[in-house]
């Protein structure tokens, strides 16, 4: 599957660079986006919580509770479109180990597919609900307490299941296929690593 | 007592797949952007932004611990070969300190807050430039360990257990 015209510019990791610039975006991803729903329904929430955040005499307001769930979610869109851009081109670049067969049974082509639709359609939901958590915060909730809508929550504690997943085939790829790892690719084309990677 | 211990599967693992690099998207997502918006929100007079920044800020150094502990089971079973020994125990020695630097910003950032929440002294976005640059550094030896060594992979752990490696 690799572009074999790069073949002479790439490592033994199958990239042009030493460490995968994907999974480094992925940390932003999911840390912003988790984070982002956490703290919209801590903020929706709020009544019941007043209390301890009393008893920890830690100073907090419902809106700035909803302003983390607000801009998390605003860098998340952004950073998402990288996420996916490095892992298309790191995708074209992949080669998983042969017959190998994943924990929960699928192929490296299956899991990779997987992945990689999975991966725009997650954008896509995340982008779809950056601008629903727009509307709510700026123009249909502006003037509420709780700035989001159960139904928005819902959908966004659906999507930790979905990224869950996502994660998983992606933990795979890495894990299991040896795509991109340099002593995973030499083990495979038969290396010995005390010698090639001391 | 060692039959009491779960069996290890073929990543070395009690459980399916390495936990601590899941973790880790709280420290270093929140972080970064926590001293993110602390510029951004110096730099176009938003003070509601280092609100955000705060909260960020005190998930990262939860997380941090949590990081820790899955991180220190998963480094003793990780079995390190060649050069990747001295990076483990560098990651492992930065990874503690990291979660000192985050606990004490973290308290100094609480003072500061309780004081004046829309106002950060310059010497808060130094401290803050200083922990994006440990992060960056730990992220660099943690992906050595996975993505140029392998360490609980099946490939690496196959290779370990046939004794090659």
């Amino acid at each position: 599957m690799a572009v074999v015209q790069l073949a002479d510019a790439l490592g033994p990791n199958g990239l042009p660079y030493a460490l995968p610039i994907h999974p480094n975006l992925v940390h932003f991803t999911i840390g912003l986006f988790v984070i982002a729903i956490t703290f919209d329904l801590a903020g929706a929430l709020y009544p019941l919580e007043k209390r301890l955040f009393r008893f920890l005499q830690l100073p907090v307001t419902r809106a700035g509770l909803h302003d983390v769930g607000w801009f998390n979610l605003l860098a998340c869109a952004v950073v998402s479109f990288f996420t996916v851009a490095a892992g298309f081109y790191e995708m074209l670049l992949a080669e998983p180990i042969a017959d190998a067969v994943s924990s929960i049974g699928l192929g490296s082509a299956a899991t990779m597919v997987w992945h990689g639709v999975g991966g725009v359609a997650i954008l896509l939901i995340i982008v779809a609900m950056t601008i629903w958590r727009g509307f709510q915060r700026f123009s249909w909730r502006r003037d509420l307490g709780r700035q989001v809508q159960w139904t928005y929550l819902l959908t966004g504690l659906l999507m930790f299941v979905v990224v869950g997943v996502h994660g998983t085939l992606g933990a795979e790829l890495a894990a299991e296929f040896g795509v991109h790892i340099t002593a995973d690719q030499l083990l495979a084309s038969g290396a010995n690593l005390r010698e090639a990677l001391p | 007592m060692l039959e009491l211990l779960p069996a290890l599967n073929d990543h070395n693992l009690p459980w399916m797949d390495t936990i601590h690099p899941i973790v880790v998207h709280f420290v270093i997502a929140m972080a970064v952007i926590a001293v993110l918006f602390d510029l951004i929100g110096t730099l176009t007079h938003r003070p509601s932004l280092f609100e955000v920044s705060f909260w960020n800020l005190l998930v990262a150094t939860a997380a941090i611990f949590v990081a820790i502990i899955f991180g220190q089971v998963e480094a003793g079973l990780a079995e390190p070969y060649g050069a990747s020994r001295e990076i483990l125990n560098l990651h492992s020695t930065i990874g503690w300190s990291l979660a000192g630097v985050l606990a004490v910003l973290t308290g100094w950032r609480y003072v500061i807050r309780s004081k004046d929440p829309a106002r950060l002294p310059v010497a808060f976005l130094g401290a803050g430039g200083v922990l994006v640059a440990l992060v960056v550094v730990q992220v660099t030896l943690g992906n050595q360990l996975i993505w140029t060594y392998g360490l609980h992979t099946v490939p690496v752990v196959q290779a370990i257990r046939a004794g090659v490696v």
